[in-house]
């Protein structure tokens, strides 16, 4: 042992040699973080970072928010959605109904060009459309105008869509990037899924598989060239990484939905929220069992206490909503029956049902999906259980969860459902006659089947007031789901970024980029 | 047995693992609820008209028998073409050939930094059992096994951002030979993070090798001829313990391809790992099993290799 003893001076000499190793990397490239970083900063390249990749390149079959912003950069629509939700001119600078209803000629913006040079015309509108409605394309967004028997140009700077009933809601299904225009000889030419060309403030260039996608400003583009010569959506895979790299200056704007992380940026470092257009809502399925029985399903609702929901699992930051969340429809109150949680009423309509010691049902959730909906639903618990309603959670995978809600297979789910200022656009899939989701909708009524049609029919803004304030009551009084609330989505701007302004809207988000400096 | 019949036997048994862990994985990824359309368009798909995802079954192959698919699969690997992706529509060769040199580098800068580390620690431990440093020693390893790789990789994120506006990783990556300085800052912090839980393992089998070879009788009749310290460390002791040392370095390279997967998620690697992620994310079934077979394959040749390495260190093992 003493000549081991006797040996300390090699060993030591490989520990301090592995030590000044590994620290000498540290200090070294610690050293140079400025020179690091500046690159990015000083170049014209605008860094957003998302937790999501854009993953499509074809508008007409996107589903995924991030692709929707993104190629909302690119395309223009025929409308789009303001930052109040009311429908504005896009490529189209004005438009009217005729014929009851049943017939919308629009007038389209003239010396537009592609980002292949063509000129927008009648004739690649059509296309566009008939693109989009086309069986083989698989357009999610086509059954919201899927009342439309003939598109037809009508001049070179006027279109025409010929429906087979009234249906005012047609204008609002326009306003997707779902329904974007292209050029028809891209279309003929098959190269939209691997080449955008657009019309919109910016030009595609590059997309690295989920890496990230890089456009640059289209000097053609109808509404002033902007001013930001590339921008880049980097997909960063966590929030606290989107965060730290705002903060390293890397990216200049970060796309947030976590409000614990939005906590922890400093106050320097501005940020936009807006409501999203989604909504959280238990969706119940009244075909069989207790839930069928209305006065059970009102119990669950005056049980429900939306504003501890809300804060429970967003941390507030959101608003309680009714059926109707944002835009001129908005409902209000929230509820026609409890739009504050009533124990007292809950347990009245628990006699009702025949059950007033209570009763006991599962709803599933799906965390992969919505990362919040656990802390709904266990905050949603343990006020149920306040009246004896035992509600049971099993959080399923996203397929799985998706199978089962496509299915209907299921006694009550915790949703967040894409929302629109149309209400007939977001509930004629679901409770409409004949509708697409009517499954996993879970309730079918003549009544609200009427009202919804009456609303899609009239022109009238009173009217459509009147109409929608009344499918509001309808779904509500009857308990057909629990609306609960709409959270707040976020962007973080570096501090050195002017003139951004977050839109409500997936397919306008990031449109203000068109128009943002950095100083 | 020669090094090349080790050689020889070893890759067949190779080739056997890799094929039961294809069709392992492709069993196991039928099995998961969904499918290649339900991922790709979620609760929209209940929009769609029958004819509208029928049209799409056809596209994403999805009314294919399984076992059609598999052979087709494994008749399109062998040959080399590994597929398309379901999503970005990229060849998956082509995702792989640009994730696989991230991974590897990471790997690489790893192990170095583990071994360096854990080799150097532990000899430093084992020489001066019972006294302060063998304490330090065991009181890093400690610490290195203790905390998961997440959590220091989060925390070293976090802190050198918001302290020092810090963090090379979230600049577009960067090739090795594109600008290798640049590339250097944006492995070496993920490669700390990963190469402390290698260093902590590695340490204790070294220290515990050392001691063990240290107290054997030709160690002390060594020490008794008066060999010198140097020698006496090196060819007598290291050499002795380096059977372990490898054997649990082999099973740490091994383990460190399954922790990239983690670590390229916080520091925004484009790695193979978070190729996986996002593709099992998308049920994107052709990158998720060609992945899976690229790390699995990895897993059983690093395991090979140890194995023919034995035969050069440890002569008994090639009388067998």
């Amino acid at each position: 042992m003493k000549r081991i003893h006797g040996i300390r001076g090699l060993a030591s000499v490989v520990l301090a040699a592995s030590m000044v190793a590994s620290f000498s990397v540290i200090v070294a490239t610690s050293g140079s973080a400025s020179a690091v970083a500046k690159p990015r900063a000083a170049s014209s390249t605008f860094v957003i970072g998302s937790v999501n990749s854009v993953q499509k390149l074809d508008p007409d079959i996107i589903t995924n928010f991030l692709d929707f912003e993104a190629l909302g950069l690119i395309y223009n629509t025929l409308v789009q959605e303001n930052a109040s939700l009311k429908i504005v001119p896009d490529l189209a600078t004005s438009w009217a109904f005729s014929n009851g209803n049943k017939t919308l000629t629009l007038q389209l913006r003239q010396g537009v060009k592609f980002d292949d040079g063509s000129t927008m015309t009648s004739a690649d509108v059509v296309a566009s459309l008939d693109r989009a409605t086309a069986t083989a394309t698989a357009d999610p967004s086509a059954s919201f105008i899927g009342s439309v028997t003939n598109i037809a140009a009508s001049g070179p700077n006027t279109v025409v869509l010929t429906m087979s009933h009234a249906d005012v809601s047609v204008l609002e299904g326009l306003t997707t990037v779902n329904m974007a225009i292209m050029p028809a000889a891209a279309i003929t030419a098959g190269t939209i899924a691997t080449k955008p060309d657009g019309t919109g403030p910016f030009a595609y260039s590059a997309n690295v598989a989920n890496t990230s996608f890089t456009m640059t400003a289209n000097p053609n583009y109808w509404g002033g060239a902007p001013s930001l010569s590339t921008v880049e959506i980097e997909t960063i895979p966590t929030e606290q990484s989107i965060s730290a790299a705002l903060e390293a200056g890397t990216i200049q704007m970060g796309l947030l939905s976590e409000p614990t992380v939005v906590n922890t940026l400093p106050k320097s470092y501005p940020v936009q929220k807006v409501l999203s257009l989604s909504y959280r809502a238990l969706q119940l399925q009244d075909k069989k069992g207790i839930l069928s029985n209305v006065n059970a399903r009102r119990a669950i609702a005056c049980a429900t206490n939306r504003k501890q929901i809300l804060q429970d699992s967003v941390f507030g930051q959101g608003k309680v909503v009714g059926p109707v969340p944002l835009g001129p429809y908005a409902s209000k109150p929230v509820s026609a029956i409890c739009p504050t949680q009533n124990l007292k009423l809950a347990k009245t309509y628990l006699k009702a049902a025949g059950k007033p010691s209570g009763f006991s049902f599962t709803a599933i959730t799906s965390t992969d999906l919505d990362s919040t909906s656990a802390a709904q639903a266990v905050a949603m618990q343990s006020e149920l259980a306040q009246v004896g309603i035992k509600m049971k959670i099993q959080n399923l995978a996203s397929n799985a969860y998706i199978q089962d809600w496509l299915g209907g297979k299921f006694q009550a789910a915790f949703a967040e459902n894409g929302a629109d200022p149309d209400p007939y656009v977001m509930y004629g899939r679901y409770f409409g006659k004949g509708a697409d989701l009517g499954v996993p909708a879970g309730y079918s009524s003549k009544s609200l089947q009427s009202l919804l049609l009456a609303g899609d029919e009239n022109s009238t803004a009173a009217g459509q007031a009147k109409d929608w304030a009344a499918v509001t009551t309808n779904l509500t009084s009857n308990a057909v789901w629990i609306w609960l609330f709409d959270s707040n989505v976020f962007a973080a701007l570096s501090p050195t970024v002017h003139g951004f302004t977050l839109s409500p809207v997936n397919s306008t988000q990031l449109y203000s980029l068109a128009t943002t400096t950095v100083s | 047995m020669t090094v090349l019949s080790t050689i020889v036997r070893r890759l067949l048994s190779t080739l056997v693992t890799l094929l039961g862990v294809s069709i392992i994985i492709f069993i196991v990824l039928r099995l998961l609820p969904g499918n290649a359309v339900t991922a790709s368009l979620g609760v929209s798909e209940g929009l769609l008209t029958h004819a509208q995802v029928a049209a799409l079954d056809r596209y994403y192959g999805v009314g294919q028998p399984a076992v059609q698919q598999y052979f087709s699969w494994l008749h399109a690997t062998l040959t080399g073409n590994l597929g398309v992706s379901l999503v970005s529509r990229e060849s998956v060769s082509t995702l792989i050939g640009t994730a696989l040199p991230v991974t590897l580098e990471l790997a690489f800068f790893a192990m170095l930094v583990g071994v360096v580390l854990g080799v150097g620690v532990g000899m430093f431990s084992a020489l001066h059992p019972g006294r302060w440093q063998d304490d330090l020693g065991q009181f890093v390893s400690v610490v290195g096994l203790a905390i998961p790789s997440f959590i220091l990789g989060t925390v070293l994120v976090t802190y050198m951002s918001f302290h020092f506006h810090y963090f090379p990783s979230s600049l577009t990556f960067v090739g090795l030979f594109t600008n290798p300085w640049l590339n250097f800052q944006q492995i070496i912090f993920p490669a700390l993070v990963l190469s402390l839980g290698i260093a902590a393992a590695i340490l204790r089998t070294t220290r515990a090798a050392v001691l063990e070879v240290s107290n054997l009788n030709f160690a002390r009749t060594a020490l008794g001829k008066g060999v010198s310290r140097r020698a006496f460390i090196w060819r007598h002791l290291f050499l002795n313990a380096l059977t372990a040392v490898v054997t649990m370095s082999g099973i740490q390279l091994g383990y460190l391809l399954g922790g990239t997967v983690i670590i390229e998620q916080i520091f925004i690697l484009p790695g193979l790992g978070r190729l996986l992620i996002t593709s099992i994310n998308n049920r994107d079934f052709p990158v998720v099993q060609s992945v899976i077979l690229i790390f699995a394959a990895g897993f059983v040749i690093v395991n090979m290799l140890v194995d023919v390495f034995y035969t050069s260190i440890d002569p008994r093992t090639r009388k067998r």
